[in-house]
């Protein structure tokens, strides 16, 4: 029986160390004597008075041959220097066979038992049939080392927590850190918190069992990916007592899988830009070369010498429609073969400026009101032409589509969270029907109202520049209220 | 031609291709008013005032319908004109004509009701004599 016993005066001495289930020794000085419990007798099967009982007689007859020369040195050292040891021993009984023991100075005990004598314990070790516990022993420290998976225990009735020495270092605590169950939140990142709460709430009130992964912080404040695996632990009358569990560090392998997630989706998005470009240019040059076609049948049906003049002038219109959709995919194709260009540190104050000269009639004559705010983020490095591009895009985006009640006014704004850096450009123009167009608003030739200057490319080749960089753009808006695009770079 | 297709509508955005057709149209005078519409909801507004005052001679009995257009494109226009068409009171026959050859949209065109056939740009001047004389099927 393993309480607390802490507070334990010398006088309730007795009556614990008869709760305990094992035999020990008790070590006289003056002469040097050792007393041997009436349970040590009993655990190896004679009666007191069958046996000498003299370390001699026991190193001679009793203690398997394999264990004396430690056995020996640790009780001589113990005697004579105070040297606290524990190990394992067998020991013969009366039966003729081997028992295993578990020997340990009181010092050594997990609990706090105050003596004024030197005892040696001896705890049997009962084994399943052909176990080797010291074989056990091994593989199991051996295996929660090679996989970095620590074992513990929460105890409801103590409300107190247990950890190995595995779960100790994979959470960089020290061999003596006592584990706390009323900060046990703090064991955890702060955005798995929740999770970890709601995991062991489960397990403690409906017993449902858990194996996930989740983000833990070490003492030293490393936050790491760990799978956490726990099930309830019963008693007899199969109320939850406890949950049992483990942890392995598996940050290898999930930040492995995280990077690997994130190429796979700039792939994925890769692969469906290419697959939207070839559309687009089968598409767009499909409908130019289709109306050459349909011209060039009429010029052969048509008898009359003027007209036919007349249409061959179409071919001009045609080939102009032509060459600006070739520039348009020449734009495109240049942003991915670009995207290599050089990064500097730009302030988007003097991109901001430089894009502001260079449309200052549209603003003016718009009545345009640009409020920038830098504050947060100043700078950024990115390539200076994409962001100029951008932000001429989105802005001469809100001035075409301003509201028609209203003057134009566009609140850009930049800022960091979470180590991302964002650039969220707003506006009060008349917005875009976000349930008809959602996955429309960054195609190419998708335009939503019906203004002469609308060619839809603008937007498709700020989505396709933020992309090519790794960064993501999204849209809010609501019709008649203004739209507000967000970059994160 | 004795029974010469009076009305025929065309949904298209692109104007080069509109002009050429009404060309094409006019020079073997195929039927005998042509209307035109920007995109599908140009087309679909006309459509739901008609319902109002079923103006039978309002109604075309031949519609080209582009895919790929601002604002509202074919595969909305057809959803919205399927609800309608059998309140119209005349039968319509569409095409859609769209530069797109993506098998997908091919299939997904043909396997609606109100969709007579598939044209994939650019259509001949057979293709529109065929259509206008009612022989195709």
């Amino acid at each position: 029986m393993l309480i607390s016993l802490g507070m334990l005066q010398n006088e309730l001495f007795n009556n614990v160390i008869r709760d305990v289930n094992a035999g020990y020794w008790e070590l006289y000085t003056d002469p040097d004597k050792e007393v041997w419990s009436q349970k040590f007798y009993e655990g190896i099967g004679y009666a007191r008075e069958e046996l000498e009982s003299t370390i001699d007689y026991f190193l001679e007859h009793l203690i398997h041959k394999e264990d004396v020369e430690i056995f020996r040195d640790n009780f001589l050292n113990y005697r004579k220097n105070n040297v606290d040891f524990k190990q394992h021993i067998k020991i013969a009984t009366k039966q003729g066979d081997y028992k295993l023991f578990r020997c340990a100075t009181n010092d050594q005990l997990p609990v706090n038992i105050k003596s004024e004598i030197n005892l040696i314990f001896f705890f049997e070790i009962k084994l399943e049939p052909d176990q080797d516990i010291t074989k056990d022993n091994f593989y199991y420290k051996e295996t929660a080392q090679m996989t970095s998976t620590g074992s513990w225990y929460v105890d409801f009735d103590k409300r107190k927590s247990y950890w190995d020495f595995e779960t100790r270092r994979i959470l960089e605590y020290p061999d003596d850190y006592i584990p706390s169950l009323k900060d046990s939140a703090d064991y955890y990142a702060e955005d798995s918190r929740q999770k970890a709460a709601d995991l062991f709430f489960n397990c403690a009130m409906v017993g449902t069992p858990f194996n996930t992964e989740i983000k833990m912080v070490t003492a030293n404040g490393r936050i790491f990916w760990v799978r956490a695996i726990g099930k309830p632990v019963y008693n007899e009358n199969k109320e939850i007592i406890g949950i049992r569990g483990v942890f392995q560090d598996i940050d290898d392998i999930k930040r492995k899988e995280l990077r690997l997630q994130r190429s796979m989706d700039i792939i994925t998005s890769q692969n469906s830009r290419l697959f939207n470009f070839a559309h687009i240019v089968s598409h767009n040059l499909r409908s130019h070369t289709s109306n050459l076609s349909l011209l060039v049948q009429l010029i052969e049906d048509i008898d009359n010498p003027e007209e036919k003049i007349e249409l061959v002038n179409e071919v001009k219109q045609i080939s102009y429609s032509l060459n600006t959709t070739i520039e348009h995919l020449n734009e495109i194709v240049a942003i991915h073969t670009n995207k290599d260009q050089e990064k500097k540190v730009i302030k988007f104050q003097d991109a901001l400026n430089l894009v502001m000269s260079g449309i200052g009639q549209m603003i003016a004559l718009s009545k345009t009101t640009i409020e920038a705010d830098f504050d947060d983020l100043e700078e950024i490095n990115y390539i200076p032409a994409y962001l100029e591009s951008i932000l001429l895009n989105l802005i001469t985006n809100s001035i075409k589509y301003r509201h028609e009640d209203r003057d134009p006014i566009i609140h850009i704004k930049t800022y960091s969270k979470e180590n991302n850096e964002y650039l969220e450009v707003k506006d009060n123009g008349r917005g875009i029907d976000m349930k008809l167009f959602k996955d429309k608003v960054f195609g190419m030739y998708k335009t939503f109202h019906y203004n002469k200057d609308a060619v839809g490319i603008g937007l498709f080749l700020t989505k396709n520049q933020v992309e090519s960089l790794n960064g993501t753009i999204s849209v809010e808006s609501e019709v008649d209220n203004g739209t507000t695009f967000i970059i994160e770079f | 031609m004795s029974n010469k297709i009076a009305l025929a509508c065309i949904i298209d955005d692109d104007d080069m291709y509109v002009s050429l057709v009404k060309k094409i149209i006019e020079a073997k005078n195929l039927c005998q008013n042509l209307m035109v519409f920007q995109n599908g909801k140009a087309a679909l507004n006309y459509f739901e005032v008609i319902l109002s005052n079923l103006d039978q001679k309002s109604i075309p009995e031949i519609i080209f319908l582009d895919l790929n257009m601002p604002v509202m494109d074919g595969w909305e226009f057809l959803d919205n004109f399927t609800r309608i068409k059998n309140k119209l009171g005349k039968a319509i026959t569409l095409y859609v004509v769209s530069s797109s050859i993506n098998p997908i949209d091919i299939e997904r065109a043909k396997s609606i009701n109100s969709v007579k056939d598939y044209l994939i740009k650019p259509v001949t001047i057979d293709d529109l004599e065929t259509i206008f004389s009612g022989e195709r099927t």
